[in-house]
């Protein structure tokens, strides 16, 4: 009974570690949520659902980049994250936001949050022209290795 | 002389006999009943107000959003590029019927000035039928060059839906800005 009792605080704290709220990388996300709204939000949705058409899905899809070999990088230098006029430290913390509010399902156990000072070197190569070719190769990176 | 002296007695006759004596009166009064008649015709409205036919005012009824949505005065409107919905059978969050809202939009914000704040405002497009043509409104705050695809509001934004044939624009507010803004 005393050892349940003691248990129950240890518990708690840890369902605090795990709230939605806290998320790795994002020191704040109120200002995470309002930058999404101002530089993503109009082209990507408020769900990121996106479209085939114009602008590719983000929900249940972004954190699969990070799966696969140059994934990592490609989200750090696709145009819409590379050219988005936010400073470092602001931009990296967007992108963190928007992998766990979109596709927490897929972030590996083992990822590392991007830090502005790897966002900053990344955005000073950003893909032009080529983006829809290396994200078409990454797709099919990772769709091959599904689960389903 | 004589002979001029038969044709006005002729003519003089011919009036007399093909008119009554009080016809005058009753021309005088057609005449004066279509003189006052006549600003009431279309044609002399167009040509007194010609910037348009006036719209009825449309507030949102509480002072925290005030202002008239016909308008462009209207805060949401500072970074409107467009016809407004409001003057096109629509709201200022809702487009007219036979219109599809365009699910892609240009977001910026704006400063309230009930409570100084800024709001993020999302100036969704309604798509599929041709220019309302209603109260253009041109403001275009925050605007950035063509380079910047996604902070330029020249282009058409009726993206993703059945049509891109654009009608007018709306001016949807989906969040509260925070102090610093860019």
């Amino acid at each position: 009974m005393t050892v349940r009792i003691r248990l129950l605080p240890i518990l708690g704290l840890a369902l605090i570690g795990a709230a939605p709220g806290t998320m790795p990388g994002v020191p704040d996300a109120e200002q995470a949520t309002a930058d999404y709204m101002l530089k993503c939000q109009g082209c990507h949705r408020p769900d990121g659902s996106g479209d085939d058409r114009s602008n590719p899905p983000m929900r249940g899809m972004v954190a699969r980049f990070l799966t696969v070999p140059g994934g990592r990088e490609f989200l750090g230098r696709v145009p819409g994250v590379a050219t988005t006029n936010l400073d470092d430290a602001r931009l990296a913390q967007l992108l963190n936001w928007t992998l766990y509010r979109f596709d927490a399902g897929h972030v590996p156990r083992d990822f590392h949050p991007y830090t502005p000072a790897e966002v900053g070197s990344l955005r000073q190569n950003p893909l032009r022209l080529d983006r829809q070719a290396v994200r078409a190769r990454l797709v099919a990176r990772f769709a091959q290795t599904d689960q389903f | 002389m004589a002979g001029m002296d038969t044709f006005a007695e002729r003519l003089t006759r011919t009036i007399a006999r093909g008119t009554s004596r009080r016809s005058l009166l009753a021309k005088l009064g057609l005449g004066m009943t279509g003189a006052a008649a006549f600003p009431v015709l279309p044609v002399a409205r167009a040509a007194t107000h010609p910037e348009g036919p006036a719209h009825q005012t449309v507030t949102s009824g509480t002072i925290q959003d005030p202002g008239d949505r016909t308008t462009c005065d209207y805060w949401r409107y500072c970074a409107i590029d467009g016809f407004l919905c409001t003057c096109c059978g629509g709201a200022v969050n809702q487009c007219p019927p036979g219109t599809e809202m365009s699910p892609i939009t240009w977001i910026g914000t704006c400063t309230n000035p009930a409570d100084n704040r800024a709001y993020i405002i999302s100036y969704n497009d309604c798509c599929g039928t041709s220019s309302c043509g209603q109260c253009l409104c041109n403001r275009n705050e925050g605007d950035r060059p063509q380079v910047r695809t996604q902070s330029n509001n020249d282009y058409n934004w009726c993206l993703g839906t059945g049509s891109s044939v654009y009608n007018c624009s709306t001016a949807v507010i989906v969040g509260v800005a925070l102090d610093h803004p860019r």
